[in-house]
């Protein structure tokens, strides 16, 4: 018997999610290409309420459907009471996430493609070590529960990941980022293009004196000021009392120019999906703007405990229960063309990468990383590379004052979309 | 299973062939503040295929379902036709082995009920709660697991394993208007129910260390004195330098392995660094790796000289080398490569007492909490430490994240401790996407000269 229709005898509610993942990739190592893979992985997860309490259990193991059954029943008897309850069917959000031109690449067009990246990279950087690795997936995800949702779907993500390495004497330099999609991209080298121009760029190395100055952040610098407020945006947070933003709903903590969105609606981007890991659809969620805190990010359970509603932002892999979670996260562009902001600078800096973004104690703000690739401003121009430096501060309280934010913005790490931000002064250390 | 696996093996064309098999079942339990998040069990059950094409490349299919492993074995063959290795690939003789790997545990968690180790993870959740009113929150964990893992190769080897897993968690957040700060105690190991009963004092200290964390001062950025406790020295040793050693990282790479030649001195004559995957009790332990070669002690820095590196068979081929056992796969998602096991700073002969003596100004950094490393530079921060004034540990400072260059840090170590342990957390390693593979590091404290600590000075 199909496990709903059984376990619905058993209990109150019952959700049942099924993912199925077809995926093949390559993988160049030191520009070589050594491995190649195909996967395929499946597996269910169910939940139930019984008797007012909540019960999870998953299995790969599609022969072993009763024992599973028999795992979320007992999980349910130890379960916590939760007033939650399982979402109404749709409507769902129409959003393009498969393309058949990325399901049928065959694996061949993969490895050419991973060969027109290094013909972009090693003419202009004979040195590089290129570690890429590109994959094409179909998903398959079918949820359903009990009021009769019962929603499939389709995506079909193309990823290529990169790390590049360039070691000349003791000058170690490494960049890493991953471009996604969820539909063909016919500018899938922009990336590799603009790689090329970092790379350029860092070969002269300039002195710098620490200090405080100007500190523009690059999009992938971004993240450094982003992902502390990505945790303190997080419901579960809120609820458990850990984010410096509980509480602030409606003030203006932030300058006027930072506004902060969450989108799983946006056509091809790769957190895009018709709804969350829960069944309830996608949408836009403004959660700062002009400065203000406008929302949190929730799933049916914290925003149950909060008794508001669920942003659908629920996010789940096959063995965990689902937990709040961003989806195409965005630092909103501004007004301000970058070649102006960088021409108003008089000496300052350009932070491309940090090294160690996220660790530390990431939800009280504060951060303090030494600067994998920086590059100096002088009068209005980048002028070279900077070593051995790093920066340390308070996101929440950085963030108070932004001098300019650029009009053009990037997506990097594949689900973070941000512009360029210059911060009007931070305290630089510089060694030496 | 073994003659499905075996006769598939059989049919392979490539250069050499494997299956692994893994079956496992995982049992967890998380409090979240006052809210028990999960209490349930899940089964992972999935096989992968590796094949050798040797003028070509490697070819990998993973897969759950286990019906038709022949064709797995193809998929793996046709993946490795499109590899184009310039040069041939070789594999390190191994001698081919039949093995079964039985464990005993003392106290088989697989036979206790969700009902008892629910109540050990709450009694965790409520000393870390009860601790003060301070605590805002609170994470208590309770994790076991038992795989059963199966490997065949098409030289011989066939070895079952069985590998069980207990770890404990508990994490502290405390408040204090907007000053939140955290502590976390782990303990794990490939043992039974015992292992985790009368472990009180794990949530005790966590949330002592929350709460203290409240009043201390954000450290003065600068270059200090460091002592590092014998928890933030193994894993500095495993991040900083470990990772460096892993053959895969230099083996393709001329400049690391100009950086990485053996024989270069890495430090003062007292630092001896090792790791050895075939001590009995140690989360890290394989005594076979996933390619069916022994695990072994294996000396890395001696004396001060760099003398060895961690392989796999094809890195040992490639460099002229003997397999170290190190190769190994998370699980059966992924191909195995160059992992560390169990990997530590040999015991000294210093009392800490005679390492903090002499310091005027200097800092104690305790316990890690991340860090991330990028070559020779690394940055890692401490779960929480104290000023050394005038020979002696004064007030608790926070905030406290070493930065360096690993070369010269190695090289500024000036003191070892006599005081050895392991660390058997319950974390793990994470490389090219292969996280929490289950490692174990070791070091006394140690004594590092001039280390640069960020922040605002």
């Amino acid at each position: 018997m199909d496990i709903l229709n059984q376990l619905k005898t058993q209990a109150e509610q019952v959700e049942v999610l099924r993912l199925q993942n077809e995926q093949t990739s390559v993988k160049f190592e030191a520009n070589k290409l050594k491995t190649s893979t195909v996967a395929e992985t499946r597996g269910t997860a169910v939940r139930v309420i019984r008797q007012g309490k909540l019960g999870f259990a998953a299995s790969s193991d599609d022969t072993a459907l009763d024992k599973l059954a028999a795992n979320v029943l007992e999980s349910a008897c130890y379960g916590d009471e939760v007033p939650l309850r399982f979402p109404d069917p749709g409507p769902f959000a129409p959003v393009r996430i498969f393309d058949r031109t990325v399901a049928d690449l065959p694996i061949a067009r993969l490895v050419e493609i991973g060969e027109e990246i290094l013909d972009l990279i090693l003419p202009v950087e004979p040195e590089a070590r290129c570690n890429i690795s590109l994959t094409r997936s179909v998903q398959s995800v079918r949820i359903r529960n009990q009021t009769g949702l019962d929603i499939s779907y389709q995506r079909s993500p193309f990823s290529i990941g990169f790390e590049i390495d360039r070691i000349v004497g003791d000058d170690v330099l490494i960049l890493y980022n991953m471009f996604g999609t969820t539909v063909w991209d016919d500018d899938y080298l922009a990336f590799a293009r603009s790689l090329v121009e970092k790379l350029k760029l860092a070969r002269r190395i300039v002195p710098i004196k620490g200090g405080n100055m100007p500190v523009l952040f690059s999009p992938v610098g971004t993240l450094a000021l982003a992902i502390p407020l990505n945790e303190g945006l997080n419901g579960k947070n809120v609820y458990k009392g850990t984010s410096p933003l509980i509480g602030k709903l409606g003030e203006k903590l932030f300058d006027q120019k930072i506004g902060i969105t969450d989108d799983g609606t946006i056509d091809g981007k790769f957190a895009s999906a018709p709804c969350d890991d829960e069944g309830v659809p996608h949408r836009r969620n403004v959660l700062v703007e002009d400065g203000r805190l406008k929302s949190f990010l929730y799933d049916l359970k914290t925003a149950a405990l909060f008794g508001v509603e669920t942003t659908g932002n629920a996010s789940r892999g096959l063995f965990n229960p689902p937990e709040p979670s961003p989806t195409n996260f965005m630092l909103q562009p501004g007004q301000t063309p970058l070649k102006a902001i960088i021409a108003r600078i008089d000496q300052g800096i350009l932070v491309e990468d940090l090294l160690g973004i996220g660790q530390g104690n990431v939800i009280s703000g504060a951060f303090s990383n030494p600067l994998s690739l920086a590059f100096k401003i002088e009068r209005g121009e980048i002028v070279g590379r900077v070593k051995d430096v790093s920066i340390a501060g308070n996101v929440y309280e950085l963030l108070r004052n932004v001098a300019a934010v650029s009009q053009e913005a990037q997506w990097v790490y594949s689900t973070f979309y941000a512009p360029y931000l210059l911060l009007p002064e931070m305290n630089v250390v510089a060694k030496g | 299973m073994r003659d499905r696996m075996q006769e598939a093996i059989k049919r392979s064309k490539a250069d050499y062939s494997e299956i692994r098999i893994e079956e496992k079942e995982s049992t967890r339990i998380a409090y979240q503040g006052k809210d028990l998040e999960n209490a349930g069990t899940v089964l992972d059950k999935g096989g992968i295929v590796r094949v050798l094409v040797r003028s070509k490349g490697w070819g990998v299919a993973t897969f759950n379902n286990l019906d038709d492993l022949a064709t797995r074995v193809d998929q793996a063959y046709q993946c490795a036709q499109v590899a184009s290795s310039p040069e041939p690939i070789e594999m390190a003789e191994v001698e081919p082995v039949e093995k079964a790997i039985t464990v005993k545990m003392k106290l088989d968690f697989r036979n206790v009920s969700l009902a008892e180790k629910k109540a050990l993870a709450e009694r965790q959740n409520d000393i870390l709660r009860g601790y003060s009113d301070k605590i805002i929150d609170t994470f208590s964990l309770y994790v076991d697991s038992f795989s059963r893992v199966t490997f065949a190769n098409s030289q011989g080897t066939f070895i079952e394993a069985e590998r069980p897993s207990v770890a404990l968690a508990a994490v502290a957040i405390a408040r204090d208007g907007d000053n939140v700060q955290q502590a976390h105690k782990t303990d794990a190991a490939p043992a039974g129910f015992e292992y985790v009963l009368e472990k009180e004092e794990l949530a005790k200290q966590a949330a002592r260390r929350a709460v203290e964390l409240l009043g201390a001062k954000r450290v003065m950025g600068g270059q200090y004195p460091v002592v590092l406790d014998p928890l933030l020295a193994s894993v500095f040793i495993h991040e900083a330098f470990g990772h460096l050693s892993e053959s895969d990282f230099v083996y393709e790479n001329p400049k690391a392995r100009e950086m990485m030649v053996l024989g270069r001195q890495f430090g003062k004559e007292l630092l001896n660094v090792y790791d050895d995957g075939s001590i009995e009790g140690l989360r890290g332990t394989t005594l076979y790796d996933d390619e069916g070669t022994p695990g072994r002690r294996n000396d890395l820095i001696k004396d001060g000289i760099l003398v060895g590196r961690l392989h796999s068979r094809e890195t040992a081929a490639k460099m002229g080398e003997r397999p170290t056992g190190n190769a190994r796969a998370v699980n059966y998602r992924f191909a195995p490569i160059v992992r560390m096991t169990n990997t530590a700073i040999q015991n000294g002969d210093s009392s800490f007492a005679d390492m903090i003596r002499d310091i005027e100004l200097g800092i104690y950094a305790c316990d890690a909490y991340g860090g991330e490393t990028q070559l020779e530079n690394f940055s890692f921060s401490s779960g929480y430490a104290y000023m050394i004034r005038h020979g002696q540990i004064a007030e608790m400072v926070k905030d406290v994240i070493l930065a360096g260059n690993l070369f010269m840090t190695l090289a500024n170590i000036d003191l070892i401790g006599n005081d050895f342990r392991w660390i058997s957390g319950a974390g793990g390693c994470g490389k090219a996407n292969q996280a929490n593979l289950p490692i174990d590091c070791g070091a006394p404290h140690i004594r590092i000269q001039n280390v640069v600590i960020g922040g605002e000075s």
